[in-house]
Order: C-alpha cells, then structure tokens, then sequence
C-alpha cells in the first residue's frame, strides 16, 4: 500500500487526487506554523525568538479584535478603493490603447518608447515625484497607482493582440468583415460619455480643495450639495475632456468590425488575465505608497503599528493582506470561467 | 453489351494546352504573367511563383472545380491568397490578377476561403460562426439565424443539438463543416480552399469529398482546391493544375473526368486509379528536377 503510493510520488508528473492535495497543503502550513511555534515557545529568555521580534501564534491571532478596533475594515477598503481607482484608470487607457496599438504596428512604434520608459522605471522613485505632481492626498495615491501600471497594461495588451492568429483575421476579410464607421460613432461616443462621467465624478471624490471631496480634512459650506458642486464650469470641462478622451481611445475598435468582431474579443480572455496578475502587482505597490505617506490605508496601519510597537499587527497585517489579493485573485478567476466559457483556464 | 460507351471517368487523364483566353468575354478568374517576390531588394528576397499564367473561364450556369498539386513551398497559397487579395501575398509583385474581368483590390465576400484549420472563431457558437459574414452585412438576427440554421443542416451537421456549440466542442471534420458553411452562406463566386481536409482522417476525407461535389453543384461556383492528396485533386477537379517547385510555375492543366459518382466509389475504378498513377509520375517527375544538382 505505502509501496505503491511511494512510487506514485516519485513519479514524474503523477497527478494526485484533490483530497490529497489538500493534504500536502495543509501539511506545509502545519509546518509553518509549528516552526513559528517552535521559535516563541516559552516564556522569556527561554524562548528561541523573542516576543517583541516574533509574537508567538497565539499571541498574534489573539490581538486581531484589538487590530480590529484600531480600524482593519476601514483601511482594507481604502486601500483597495485606491487600487482599483487607479488600476481602473490605468485599464481604460491601457486596454484600448493596447488593442488600437496591436492592430496597427505604427501606433504601436509611436508608443513604445514611453512603454520601454514606463515599465523599466524604478516604482519606488515614483512615489516622491507623484507627491510633488499631486500632492499628499487621495489624489497622489490614485495617480501614482495609474502611473506604475499603464505601461505594463499597455504592453501585455499589445502582446495578447498580435497573439492573435493572422489566419482569423484573413478569414474574417474573406467573409465581407470591413470599416463601419457610423456604428463606430455610435458606440464611441456611447464610451466618451461613461469616461466623462467617470472623470468628472471621478474628480470630484478626489478633489481635497475647498472641502470638496470625501475625503476633504475640513467640511465645505453646507448649502453647496454634492450636484451643485459637480455641475459646475470645471465639471463640465472634466466631462469633455473624458469624453474625447473615451471617443478616440475606442473608435478606432468599435470602427472596424475586424477589430470589434474579432481582433478584441478574441484578445479578451488573454487580456483580462494579464489585467488579474497586474491587479496583484497594484495592491502590492499600493502598501509601498501607504508606507512612505499616508494616514490610513492598510500600509499606513503596518507603518504606525511598528511605530507603536505593536508587531503582532504587523504579522497579522501580511496575513489578511495576502487572503484578500487571493480572494481577489479567486473572484476573477471565476468571473473570466463565466464570461468566456470558450476557454480553459489554467488553475495558476 | 455490344457496344461500350466512353463515359467520362473511363478515359484517362489528357494533358491540355493553355488555351489563350476567348476574346471577349470576361474570365472568372485571369493571372498574366504574374509574379510574387517578397522582400524585393533585400538579401532576403524569395520569389514565391514566377511569371503564372492561367484562365478559367466563364462556363454559363456551371462553376469549374480546380485542383491544385504541387510540391510544398511552391507558392500553391499564394496564388489562392493574390485572388483572395489578402496581405502579404497580396498585392503580386508584377503582372495582372484579374477577378471577373476586374484587377483585385481588396478582400471580400465574393471570394471565399476556406483554411486547414478551419480558423472558426472560438468565441462564437456554431450558429454566430455561420451567421458572421451575413452579420458583418447587417442582415437583422432573426433572418440570418434562420439562414445559418439551413446551412447548418446542408452541411450535415444537427440545426438543434450542434448550433449552440463553441467549437472547441466539435471534432476536426465537424469543424471543417462550419467552416465550410460559413463560407458557402455567402454564396460566394469563386471558393478558394487551401487543404481544407488535410487534417482529417481518410473515411471523413471521403465523406467530406461527397458533401462538398454536392454543394458545389448546387452554388455553381468556382472552386480553387489545393491539396497534396492526389486521389483527391483527381476525384474532385475537372481540371488539375500541377505546379513546378520554387519559384512556383504551373508546370501542368490536366483535364479530368468530373465526379459523377461517391468518392469510395469512383476512387477504386481502374481508369481512376489509371489518371492518379499519370499524375503522380508528373509530379515525381518534376520533383525529380528539382533535385538535380543545376549545372554552372
């Protein structure tokens, strides 16, 4: 019995069953947490570790309700609320932008030099410059998120394009596929005025002036609503300003059934993978932003518990942080399973 | 019986001469010494066909069905892709291709192409895979669902259980039907298939070889079929083009006899198996050429 299953083990590329699996898993996390326990077992210099160095298990789990307090859920979803800010602006220029570049080799020549730029630059060395272009607020952080990912959404976008097989193409020409300009309009100008929408309100939430915004230090007039505030001058220019923006980024997809019918959504799948592994990458920029400047935030939370001495927080901190990009992770692995039910996708 | 007909299939395969065209009317298709080079001027610079010259005429009411042989790499696809119009065979380097009496400028739905691969889009169900050209024409959903559906059925495949399908779902000869519904909706002029069997196994190749004479009979288009198979360029063409190795030449027009019969059929009769033996010391023949060490 032992006999046989050993061999199985030493086999090359033998599956196990999911059950055990599971075991081996569970077995390597038995083995974390034992050496860890093994480390801060005891009672003073009895201990391997000491208590202020690596609070034991118990005494980690133990200070969550106290963490909690201190405000857990609040900073896990501003933080994650200033990744997705800035991934989402960073995917609705870098996606279409990716796509009208794969199809047109010029675009792409034009871009590349700002891509090579983009994703060779040191992220760490964006954070002082964002906070001398945006400030030190919500602004900054969104900003900077959007400027550490564009050129990598850029450029793994171009990539799952002219992955695309020539031969769908050729087939889609031979089969009458062509320009079609007016629904091109229509669908682009459909985009131009979600992005508007998008970047005026977008504005608005973020803005920290005259105590505008949510997250505004000083509460602003009490007779000025929120619609007021928005419909103003600068608004509407904010609005115009997404609403090209929007226009041009996707006519020239919605304009030209090849690539509307054929070259994006058979990039699609490819793409939203891509955007799932950068998404990774953002949150963890993110705690690098908090760290260097913020007041809350998950980052802010780790930096001012070391301060404080609380170090079991910290632990604690890496814990939920890695379960929540991994629910993450998880939650749009299952989306993609629905919205492509063509493809197989990988388990990784 | 006294007296023994000639039918068509009992005489052998009879060499043709390349007819100048008729004066007049307009030709289906028209290459004039056409030549492609591709990357002219550079070290790399590789003639794919040289000075190809050929007519197929423009017979009332009945499509000619054209087989192509010839060795690999001898610039077979890139005469189908010029009359295609598709990059980066197309445009031809010198020299006319005419469709219908005019210079080809673009692809389009009038001539279809069929691949090895089939190429069905993999993020479309069998039934949008055969609606796309009509889609890509604004013909509303309801009346091209309706006409996918009827191709569907022609081509052998169930309108009801197969339909909704993702092709990943279907097998290689199954696949090979949508495709081949999905070009023949559009009623194109001319058919142009580049191997399109080559993945299958033999009984489907048969079964596929019966399906499309009864389809082409039906559209009476022109069809442009390559193959390395000739069983099947002799089975299914009424003539046989045979090409010379690189830089591609058509080095033969054979005229067949037509397929009047199914293809396990007809493909075992002595005077069949009589042409395919004709054609193939043709090829060896030219192979053979190719593989003389040229003098200097």
């Amino acid at each position: 019995m032992f006999k046989s299953w050993w061999k199985r083990a030493l086999t090359i590329r033998d599956a196990p069953s999911y059950a055990e699996g599971l075991v081996f898993g569970a077995a390597c996390i038995g083995f974390v947490l034992f050496v860890w326990w093994l480390l801060t077992v005891g009672e003073g210099d009895a201990r391997l570790v000491d208590a202020y160095t690596l609070p034991s298990p118990g005494e980690t789990f133990a200070s969550f309700p106290e963490l909690w307090k201190r405000g857990l859920s609040l900073s896990i979803v501003i933080s994650l609320g200033r990744v997705i800010g800035g991934f989402l602006l960073a995917m609705a220029i870098g996606v279409p932008l990716g796509v009208v570049a794969g199809s047109y080799p010029r675009v792409n020549a034009f871009f590349k030099p700002l891509v090579i730029f983009g994703r060779s630059i040191p992220i760490a060395a964006l954070i002082p410059l964002t906070m001398v272009w945006f400030g030190l607020g919500e602004f900054n952080k969104v900003m900077f998120i959007f400027l550490a990912t564009l050129a990598f959404v850029i450029f793994d976008t171009v990539n799952t394009v002219n992955a695309v097989p020539d031969r769908f193409i050729d087939t889609a020409y031979t089969l009458g596929a062509h320009g079609s300009r007016k629904k091109g309009a229509r669908i682009a100008a459909m985009a131009g005025v979600i992005y508007g929408l998008l970047i005026m309100i977008g504005w608005h939430v973020l803005s920290e002036s005259n105590g505008n915004g949510l997250f505004a230090e000083t509460p602003g007039p009490a007779e000025s609503t929120w619609a007021a505030q928005l419909f103003t001058t600068a608004g509407f220019i904010r609005f115009i300003v997404g609403f090209v923006m929007g226009f041009l980024l996707w006519f020239p997809i919605a304009g030209h059934q090849v690539l509307r019918k054929v070259i994006f959504p058979l990039a699609l799948p490819d793409i939203v993978n891509s955007l799932r592994l950068i998404f990774g990458l953002a949150f963890g920029y993110i705690m690098l932003a908090e760290v260097v400047n913020a007041k809350t935030g998950i980052g802010a939370l780790i930096i001012n518990s070391q301060r404080r001495g609380f170090n079991e927080h910290i632990y604690l901190c890496l814990f939920l942080i890695t379960m929540v990009a991994w629910g993450i992770d998880r939650s749009i692995m299952l989306l993609q399973r629905q919205l492509f039910p063509h493809i197989k996708h990988g388990e990784n | 019986m006294a007296k023994i007909e000639l039918t068509a299939s009992e005489q052998p395969c009879e060499l043709k001469e390349a007819a100048p065209p008729p004066a007049g009317q307009p030709l289906v298709v028209g290459f004039k010494s056409v030549t492609k080079t591709f990357d002219v001027g550079t070290e790399r610079a590789f003639t794919a066909i040289k000075d190809v010259t050929f007519s197929v005429e423009n017979i009332p009411n009945i499509g000619e069905f054209i087989g192509v042989l010839g060795p690999s790499g001898c610039g077979k696809s890139t005469v189908l892709r010029l009359i295609a119009g598709l990059a980066p065979q197309f445009p031809a380097t010198s020299g006319s291709v005419m469709v219908h009496g005019e210079p080809v400028v673009e692809p389009g739905p009038d001539r279809g192409f069929v691949f090895q691969d089939y190429a069905n889009f993999p993020h479309r169900t069998v039934l949008d895979n055969v609606a796309f050209g009509l889609e890509c024409r604004q013909v509303p959903q309801k009346e091209r669902h309706e006409r996918a559906r009827e191709w569907i059925a022609k081509v052998g495949l169930d309108p009801k259980k197969d339909a909704l399908k993702y092709p990943h779902q279907l097998s290689g000869g199954m696949n090979q039907r949508v495709a081949i519904a999905r070009t023949l909706i559009m009623h194109p002029r001319i058919i142009l298939m580049d191997e399109p069997f080559g993945a299958l196994d033999p009984t489907t190749r048969q079964r596929m070889q019966d399906l499309l004479v009864s389809l082409w009979r039906e559209l009476e288009a022109t069809v442009f079929f390559i193959t390395h198979d000739v069983p099947e360029a002799v089975y299914l063409g009424d003539r046989v083009f045979i090409f010379s190795p690189s830089p591609g030449t058509i080095a033969h027009q054979l005229a067949v006899a037509p397929p009047d019969r199914p293809a396990r059929e007809m493909q075992q009769e002595p005077a069949f198996l009589e042409s395919v033996r004709h054609v193939r010391s043709l090829l060896d023949k030219l192979e053979a050429e190719k593989t003389k060490p040229t003098s200097t």
